[in-house]
């Protein structure tokens, strides 16, 4: 998705944190092992090499979230992203991982930010998000995961969505990783999960 | 009259030729004797006239051809006219013709009018009759259906009658067999009672014998007993000896495992060094991210105030800039800080002298103003003093005046009396004058007193006016002067102020720090929670999609869940129904499996199934197959019956007993057994016995069964017959 223009739009930027989105689950759900690795296919993009997911189900309900939140990142009215790792048995949260988006309402003409420095700084990201998997602790169980998004009380829910809980974890461990801009978008990750010695 | 009208015509044209031509002779001549103008004028005026009557010809000949035209025209309007009364008069005659025909349509019409109307009342009757008709034959076709189906009923119950009949006549041949096979069972039975009772005896003496032997078999079993003992002796040192051999054969396996094992261990002590050199490395690892980490924070922290730093130099930098002095390196900037340092301590000196100085000046200017106001108030006390030295020097000086101006009066008086004496004698009169006039004097000194007694007091009064004005001018200088020296006073107390003002702030500022403190210990939580994921209420909510992938999960688990419980309950119950069956199956047979628990191994379930739809299809085919072999059995013996006029029912095993359809009696009947050669036998019954004669002729001559049936029948048929 990179522009020929220089400047970045609060268009071209939702959409370029929605993309990094995606991405970002993708790897997210390979690494922790959520869906077998043969359901994943290798791509390039932001010159790495990255596992998208072709299970059509997920695909579907990735594709569903990530336009919702491409929207809302245009209103901004979006204050968080959390994809939360539940075990199937004990129905417990096990990981947490949260993003951030701060979003400068005052945008209204494109700023100057280089595409190329975009990526970089989305790519330092998804390194250190694959670089942590290794302290974090092993999902020995059958987990699921699910999407939540922190939006504006006032916000119209629209259908097919519903409210949920934060799905918080009690006695958690939070490590807080690189953050990115857009200039007009923020987004801030970080990844909480359930202390080993108390399960 | 045409004829006329062309010789009239013709007449007047010759008339005119002739006209023409005779004025032309005479003019030939004329013109050569008279005069030309005379002669042409005439000619002119005959031409003239020749003209116009050649005009008034033409205009006749125009006027007789339109009369021959119009009487023409006439006898052809006449003509015309005959025609078209003609035409008419036909015309009129058709008409009538017509209008007769007419007429005889209309009526024609009227009557075919009439005679449709009645075809209509005739159709009407006849439709009416035919619906009439059809409602008949619809009744009478309802009662036909009626009646047919009537006879269909009882048809159906003709023939239902009929099988009934047929039935009954089956059950009875039925019951007649049944009775016939249980006669035989009974003389079977009676056979086998015999046979018991041969039986019991030769059991009796069997038993007598049987408890010979048993008293020789108890011998013989407690013998057994004894070996048994030995062979279970054996038995357990047999299987002793097995669990020995079976543990020395394991003997190699235990020494390949301990080897192994010893290897394990020996693996294992070695990774667990490894293992603890591995996490001393990764401690110390640890300990270098976390010093690493404190290393960057500090780096970061140096950046921060290496910018700080690099900020303020170039402020220190712009300072050269922004204050106009000469400095570009800081001990320029230090020797200017020591110059202004040294202008300040020689201001400040100056300073204090000035203070000490002025102190010393205020002082003196004090007490310089205290001798003034002391002095002002002498000076105005002597003026006051002078003012009214001056104001009794003025009455005295007007008093003089005044008194001068008397005496100079009382002079001038007495001058005047003086002069005035001599030339009478009033002496009292002057006396009197004299008092009087000293009278008045007096009156007027005193008046005059009074008058400066009062002035006196009036300018004493002003002067003590005055000189209260002085004194409160001077209080008012006084009370400057002690505002001045309160205002002196005043700085004191505002230094204590200041004091208390200085506590102020250093109270402030240590509830600010503290405050300072807690907010950083609340924004620390606050960053905790959300790193946590805590929100708001009031600002956010949190959304996620009705069919995510934790829900359909969660789902599927269910649904997994539920159908294993019942799969469950159902193997158990299959489980019990088996072992239900199982021990039906132990009760019935009596067997060695009491000991062991369920010997059945369940078979898994799609055999089973399969085998029971097998057996279910086959048990199926076996009665429907019993059901047609009945079925066509039944037929065969029905239709044997008929043309052979024999009802053969087997008895027992190769015994046959025939019953003929002429039979006189029920029982009678024939009995023939099958012979191990497979040759038919007749048996001895009743009935053989009468047909003696039959039985030698056909059977031990002819030896033709057939034949003897026959003739049986015949017999039978002819006695049937003639009774």
């Amino acid at each position: 998705m990179t522009s020929t223009l220089k400047g970045i739009t609060l268009k071209g930027s939702a959409e370029l944190v929605a993309e990094f989105f995606s991405f970002g689950i993708n790897s997210i759900l390979y690494q922790r092992g959520i869906y077998p690795p043969e359901t994943f296919t290798r791509i390039t993009h932001y010159d790495m090499s990255l596992q998208l997911t072709t299970d059509p189900k997920l695909k579907n309900y990735l594709t569903n979230v990530v336009s919702q939140l491409k929207e809302w990142l245009f209103e901004c009215t979006v204050q968080k992203l959390v994809l939360v790792i539940t075990c199937l048995e004990t129905s417990e949260v096990l990981e947490r991982w949260q993003f951030d988006i701060e979003c400068d309402k005052s945008a209204k003409e494109s700023r100057e930010k280089s595409i190329k420095t975009i990526q970089d700084e989305i790519r330092s990201v998804i390194r250190q998000i694959t670089a942590t998997i290794t302290f974090l602790p092993l999902l020995e169980t059958p987990c699921a995961f699910d999407l939540l998004v922190y939006t504006d009380k006032d916000l119209l829910v629209p259908d097919k969505w519903e409210e949920s809980g934060p799905n918080i974890i009690n006695q958690s461990e939070e490590v807080r990783l690189r953050s990115f801009t857009t200039s007009i978008h923020k987004v801030n990750s970080m990844v909480a999960y359930k202390r080993t010695d108390s399960v | 009259m045409d004829l006329d009208d062309d010789t009239s015509v013709l007449s007047t044209l010759k008339s005119f030729n002739s006209f023409i031509s005779l004025p032309e002779h005479p003019q030939r001549p004329s013109d050569h004797s008279a005069t030309g103008s005379g002669i042409l004028h005439n000619q002119y005026k005959r031409s003239m006239e020749l003209l116009e009557a050649a005009e008034k010809v033409q205009s006749k000949n125009r006027y007789l051809q339109l009369d021959q035209e119009k009487k023409r025209m006439e006898m052809s309007h006449k003509r015309a006219r005959f025609e078209l009364e003609r035409a008419v008069s036909d015309n009129a005659r058709d008409l009538e013709h017509e209008v007769d025909r007419n007429q005889d349509l209309v009526g024609r019409i009227k009557k075919l009018e009439g005679r449709e109307t009645d075809a209509a009342k005739n159709l009407c009757e006849q439709v009416e009759a035919s619906r009439a008709l059809r409602k008949n034959l619809d009744g009478l076709n309802k009662k036909i259906d009626e009646r047919d189906s009537r006879l269909n009923t009882a048809n159906q119950t003709i023939s239902s009658m009929k099988d009934e009949i047929r039935e009954l006549k089956q059950q009875m041949q039925n019951k007649d067999s049944t009775i016939s096979a249980q006669t035989l069972e009974n003389q079977e039975l009676q056979e086998q009672l015999d046979l018991q009772r041969r039986k019991y005896q030769e059991v009796s003496q069997l038993c007598q014998s049987l408890q010979a032997a048993e008293s020789s078999c108890s011998e013989h079993v407690i013998k057994i007993k004894e070996l048994e003992r030995r062979l279970a002796f054996q038995e357990e040192d047999i299987a002793i000896v097995k669990t020995v051999k079976l543990e020395v054969a394991r003997l190699p396996d235990l020494e390949k495992e301990l080897k192994r094992l010893r290897d394990d261990n020996a693996f294992l002590r070695e990774s667990r060094e490894n293992c603890s050199l591995l996490k001393e490395e990764v401690e110390g690892l640890r300990r270098k991210l976390e010093r690493m980490e404190k290393t960057k924070e500090e780096l970061v922290n140096m950046e921060l105030e290496k910018e700080r730093l690099a900020e303020k130099l170039k402020a220190w930098e712009n300072l050269g800039q922004s204050t106009g002095l000469n400095i570009r390196k800081p001990d320029d900037l230090s020797r200017e800080v020591i110059q202004i340092q040294q202008r300040e301590i020689a201001l400040k000196e100056q300073n204090y002298s000035l203070n000490s100085r002025v102190r010393s000046v205020e002082r003196s200017q004090a007490e310089l103003r205290a001798e003034l106001s002391q002095q002002r108030s002498r000076t105005m006390e002597e003026q006051k003093k002078r003012e009214a030295q001056d104001a009794l020097v003025r009455r005295l000086q007007k008093r003089i005046l005044l008194l001068t101006k008397e005496r100079d009066g009382m002079r001038a008086i007495l001058e005047s009396y003086d002069s005035e004496l001599a030339p009478t004698e009033y002496s009292p009169q002057l006396s009197k004058r004299l008092r009087e006039a000293e009278d008045i004097l007096q009156k007027t000194q005193n008046h005059n007193a009074e008058m400066e007694t009062q002035l006196t007091k009036a300018q004493e009064e002003t002067g003590t006016l005055k000189l209260q004005l002085h004194t409160v001018e001077m209080e008012l200088e006084r009370l400057k002067k002690q505002q001045a020296s309160v205002a002196d006073s005043s700085s004191l107390t505002t230094k204590e102020e200041v004091g208390i003002l200085r506590q102020k702030i250093e109270d402030l500022e240590a509830e600010r720090q503290r405050l300072e403190e807690q907010n950083n210990i609340l924004e620390m939580r606050l960053e905790r929670h959300n790193l946590q994921g805590d929100y708001d209420p009031v600002k956010t909510r949190v959304l996620h999609l009705k069919m995510n992938p934790t829900s359909v999960a969660k789902q599927q688990r269910q649904q997994e869940v539920d159908a294993l419980r019942e799969e469950v309950t159902h193997l158990r119950e299959l489980v019990r129904s088996l072992q239900d069956g199982g021990a039906l199956v132990h009760s019935q047979d009596e067997s060695s499996l009491h000991g062991s628990s369920l010997g059945l191994s369940l078979p898994p379930s799609k055999e089973v199934l399969d085998l029971r739809k097998q057996m279910e299809s086959s048990e199926l085919r076996n009665q429907r197959l019993k059901e047609v072999f009945q079925r066509k059995i039944q037929e065969f013996r029905t239709v044997c019956y008929v043309l052979t006029g024999y009802q053969i029912d087997i008895t027992t095993e190769n015994q046959y007993r025939l019953a003929s359809v002429y039979a006189e009696h029920m029982d009678d009947s024939l009995l023939f057994k099958k012979g191990s050669s497979g040759s038919m036998q007749l048996m001895e019954t009743e009935f053989s016995k009468t047909l003696g004669e039959m039985v030698a002729l056909h059977l031990h001559h002819q030896k033709s069964i057939p034949a003897f049936l026959s003739a049986v029948t015949l017999d039978l048929f002819s006695r049937q017959t003639t009774l």
